[in-house]
């Protein structure tokens, strides 16, 4: 009886606890997949070594690989390979970006066999490196040390382990650039050389002379505040554990209050419906009175209901977007009839931003096959050369075939020659400056700039939040205020 | 003697047999993991490789991050308004429901009805009252103008001052049917006796429900104080999926609609901080469980 009772309440505690930690249960939930790889870290890499061995006999019957990516072009890759390899079926996966990370842990973390590729972007990389989730690309039969000549350098840094062991290789560069209008260019500036054009975003300040005189022409120099985003990282956000807010990232900060405070954009979102709009011409131009940050009902991404709620405000044009590479097929999509009157110009610094990394994973039972399937997506000419065709302007890593295709006209771009401008703005990307902190603190900065620009707090409070938000999140991280 | 005495001992060992899927089922998926979540709580694991032993670091800091103290304010002023009103419209239903001079007919039909918001699955209904209360097109903000309520459009989900008491009575709505099941299944459970008695003695219908049903009804009303506590403390998919209508009010460094588990998650799913994550759960546990030793202590007093 005593037993019974005493069973009998450790049941109830636990229930008790079982319903209270449910909170936990998200964690534990992550955690407990990962009991048996936090004590199988030294064994992975010889089951691993073992896996591939047996793995070339699996491949060479050649059956099944299965790719886990967040960005859906692999399943247009995966099509192409097995058109060229018809014994070959790939398993293409397309997994929401928001759940990607998640996903790979919890197989990964469990000692799943499949996926045998992986991918990943580049601020998940140093996290999936760390974890060991990515097989050592140098090592036999891969060897993949001697293609690094045949990848844009940066490309295949991103790729690097911190111990310069490759891990993973992309099939595309995304340095960033200003997209603009050439036939605004000609009447507001006299011309639309992109060296020239490139002058009047030289720098922060220059941006917001240049915006200023586009308004006074009736134009906007952006449909978003957002635009120069991808041109701030000039400086890493860490610097041996600590917080370093450089005048670069506040002048940036300043110049997105001011773009928005004195009305010089549009006052769309990044990707709602005015912001695409705006690249094939006129846009209402949503002041900070009609929307301010608050409230999203003008700014939907639904054409018809957008033009219903903005019928009768004023209009303009919008001079230029910042994007990386891939913007080319953004545009491709949106320009319609300004089609041909684009141009593309550098920005006030280096940048990039994004780009699909392809792995091998580590625990693949099917390396052989799934290194064959990598080198078909990355490192192969005539796989570029398709890849260029279909995506209609992909800019691809693969430097033989970014050279050969230097001298291609882009008609979008009043026939501009697009390659030999990213392979160039490619070649001063600084990748040092990319930390594994990059997503957490940019966004915290970001919140404190829409704070600030819509009037919710001071620049100082908002910058002292900022600084609080960084150490409750990193306490590793060292904050000088 | 000795023989049905070995008999029964057979019996009980069939009967664990029967219980053993769901011992085993209970065993992996709500023991071993709240553990587990313990054991990670001291360390500085990330969601991958070895998870090294911090000891109470990770609780020094919980206790220290003014985010998290935020942050469960937050929730317990979310919690707070909406257990007034969901226990508070429980209450009234009940007291109706449960008069014998009213004799409420269709008692089925109504504690179905009420209990159907509780059916909607969370996102449907964020996504039904996102609608609804849109700043600009919303149907609520048309009635309110139509009736001259208001001047302008009031930006329920835009604005801090706004936004947590909208989930707080989204809450209250999707669960106040649950406590009116609960609730009246207690007035019920009172022998009829008690109020024909009363009501042959004259007391009044106020005088009934504070001298009778009020304190009859409280074991039950500690049950659905401390589950609704415990759920409460927990919030997460209504605020984390209403806070998309209003970016810049929600998440950092203003969101007022953050809550601890949404705090929790930052740390468990997007910046892989699981062991600071489990603390954080551990932390909402204690806090959970002195708070319902509390509420023992001053509502079932009696009872012990």
């Amino acid at each position: 009886m005593k037993l019974k009772k005493l069973i009998s309440v450790m049941l109830a505690g636990v229930m008790v606890l079982g319903l209270t930690a449910c909170g936990g249960s998200g964690t534990s939930g992550g955690g407990s997949a990962s009991g048996s790889s936090s004590s199988s870290g030294g064994t992975q890499a010889e089951a691993g070594t073992e896996a591939g061995d047996t793995g070339s006999s699996q491949a060479a019957g050649g059956e099944k690989l299965v790719v886990w990516t967040l960005a859906a072009d692999l399943e247009q890759f995966a099509d192409y390979y097995m058109e060229k390899n018809p014994d070959v079926a790939i398993e293409t996966v397309v997994i929401e970006p928001a759940n990607y990370v998640t996903k790979v842990q919890t197989a990964l973390n469990g000692g799943q066999k499949e996926p045998d590729i992986i991918v990943g972007e580049p601020q998940m990389l140093e996290d999936f490196y760390d974890a060991g989730y990515f097989e050592d690309l140098n090592q036999a039969p891969y060897n993949a040390q001697d293609y690094a000549d045949q990848i844009v350098d940066y490309v295949w840094e991103v790729g690097q382990d911190a111990e310069g062991i490759q891990r993973a290789i992309s099939y595309q560069i995304t340095p960033a650039g200003i997209y603009y209008r050439r036939d605004i260019a000609s009447a507001v500036f006299g011309t639309d050389d992109p060296d020239e054009i490139g002058k009047l975003f030289a720098d922060y300040d220059t941006i917001l002379n240049t915006a200023q005189t586009l308004k006074g022409a009736g134009y906007r120099i952006f449909a978003s505040d957002a635009e120069i985003n991808y041109f701030s990282g000039d400086s890493a956000w860490v610097i041996d554990g600590n917080l370093n807010v450089d005048q670069g990232r506040l002048d940036y900060m300043d110049l997105c209050v001011s773009l928005y405070k004195d009305d010089l954009t549009a006052y769309a979102n990044q990707w709602s419906t005015p912001w695409y709009q705006a690249m094939a011409g006129t846009v209402p131009i949503l002041s900070a009175d009609i929307q301010n940050y608050a409230d999203d009902s003008v700014n939907v991404w639904d054409a018809e209901q957008f033009a219903e709620a903005t019928a009768g405000m004023d209009t303009t044009e919008v001079f230029a977007f910042g994007l990386p590479s891939w913007g080319v097929l953004t545009m491709r999509d949106n320009v319609l009839e300004t089609s041909g009157k684009w141009g593309v110009c550098a920005g006030p610094s280096y940048g990039f931003g994004g780009g699909t990394f392809i792995g091998i994973s580590s625990q693949s039972e099917r390396k052989e096959l799934a290194w064959d399937f990598l080198k078909f997506c990355t490192l192969n000419e005539d796989t570029a050369n398709w890849w260029i065709v279909k995506s209609e302007g992909d800019t691809v890593s693969l430097v033989p075939v970014l050279e050969a295709h230097a001298e291609d006209a882009n008609e979008v771009y009043g026939g501009q020659q697009l390659y030999a401008f990213w392979l160039n703005q490619a070649k001063g990307i600084d990748y040092s400056k990319v930390t594994r902190y990059d997503k957490a603190i940019g966004d915290a900065w970001a919140s404190a700039i829409t704070a600030i620009k819509t009037g919710e707090k001071s620049k100082e409070d908002a910058i002292s939040e900022f600084y609080d938000v960084v150490e409750s999140t990193y306490p590793e991280i060292t904050v000088n205020r | 003697m000795a023989k049905t005495g070995a008999k029964k001992r057979d019996l009980n060992r069939t009967g664990y047999l029967f219980v053993l899927p769901f011992v085993i089922i209970f065993l992996i998926f709500s023991v071993y993991p709240v553990f587990r979540t313990l054991y990670l709580s001291f360390t500085n694991y990330k969601g991958y490789g070895d998870a090294v032993w911090t000891g109470i670091d990770n609780y020094i800091r919980v206790v220290k991050d003014k985010f998290f103290w935020r942050d469960l304010w937050n929730t317990i002023k979310i919690w707070g308004v909406n257990i007034i009103l969901q226990l508070g419209l429980a209450f009234l239903l009940t007291i109706v429901f449960s008069d014998i001079k009213y004799k409420m007919r269709g008692l089925a039909i109504f504690r179905a009805i009420y209990y159907l918001p509780n059916l909607i699955a969370a996102t449907s209904v964020a996504f039904l009252f996102k609608t609804l209360l849109d700043w600009k097109y919303g149907s609520f903000n048309q009635i309110l103008m139509a009736l001259g309520l208001t001047q302008q459009q009031v930006n329920w989900l835009g604005s801090t001052s706004t936004a947590p008491y909208v989930v707080s009575v989204i809450g209250a709505w999707m669960w106040f049917g649950n406590s009116f099941i609960v609730l009246m299944a207690g007035v019920q459970g009172i022998p009829k006796d008690y109020f024909e008695a009363a009501a042959i003695d004259g007391a009044g219908r106020w005088k009934v429900f504070a001298r009778i049903t009020l304190p009859l009804l409280k074991p039950i009303m500690l049950y659905v104080f401390v589950t609704s506590l415990i759920g409460g403390l927990q919030l997460f998919d209504l605020p984390f999926l209403m806070q998309g209508a209003a970016p810049g009010t929600a998440g950092e460094p203003s969101g007022s609609l953050q809550t601890v588990v949404m705090y929790l998650y930052k740390f468990g799913f997007e910046t892989h901080q699981v062991g600071y994550a489990s603390a954080i759960a551990y932390t909402l546990f204690f806090i959970i469980l002195i708070v319902s030793i509390i509420q023992f202590k001053t509502l079932g007093g009696e009872e012990d």
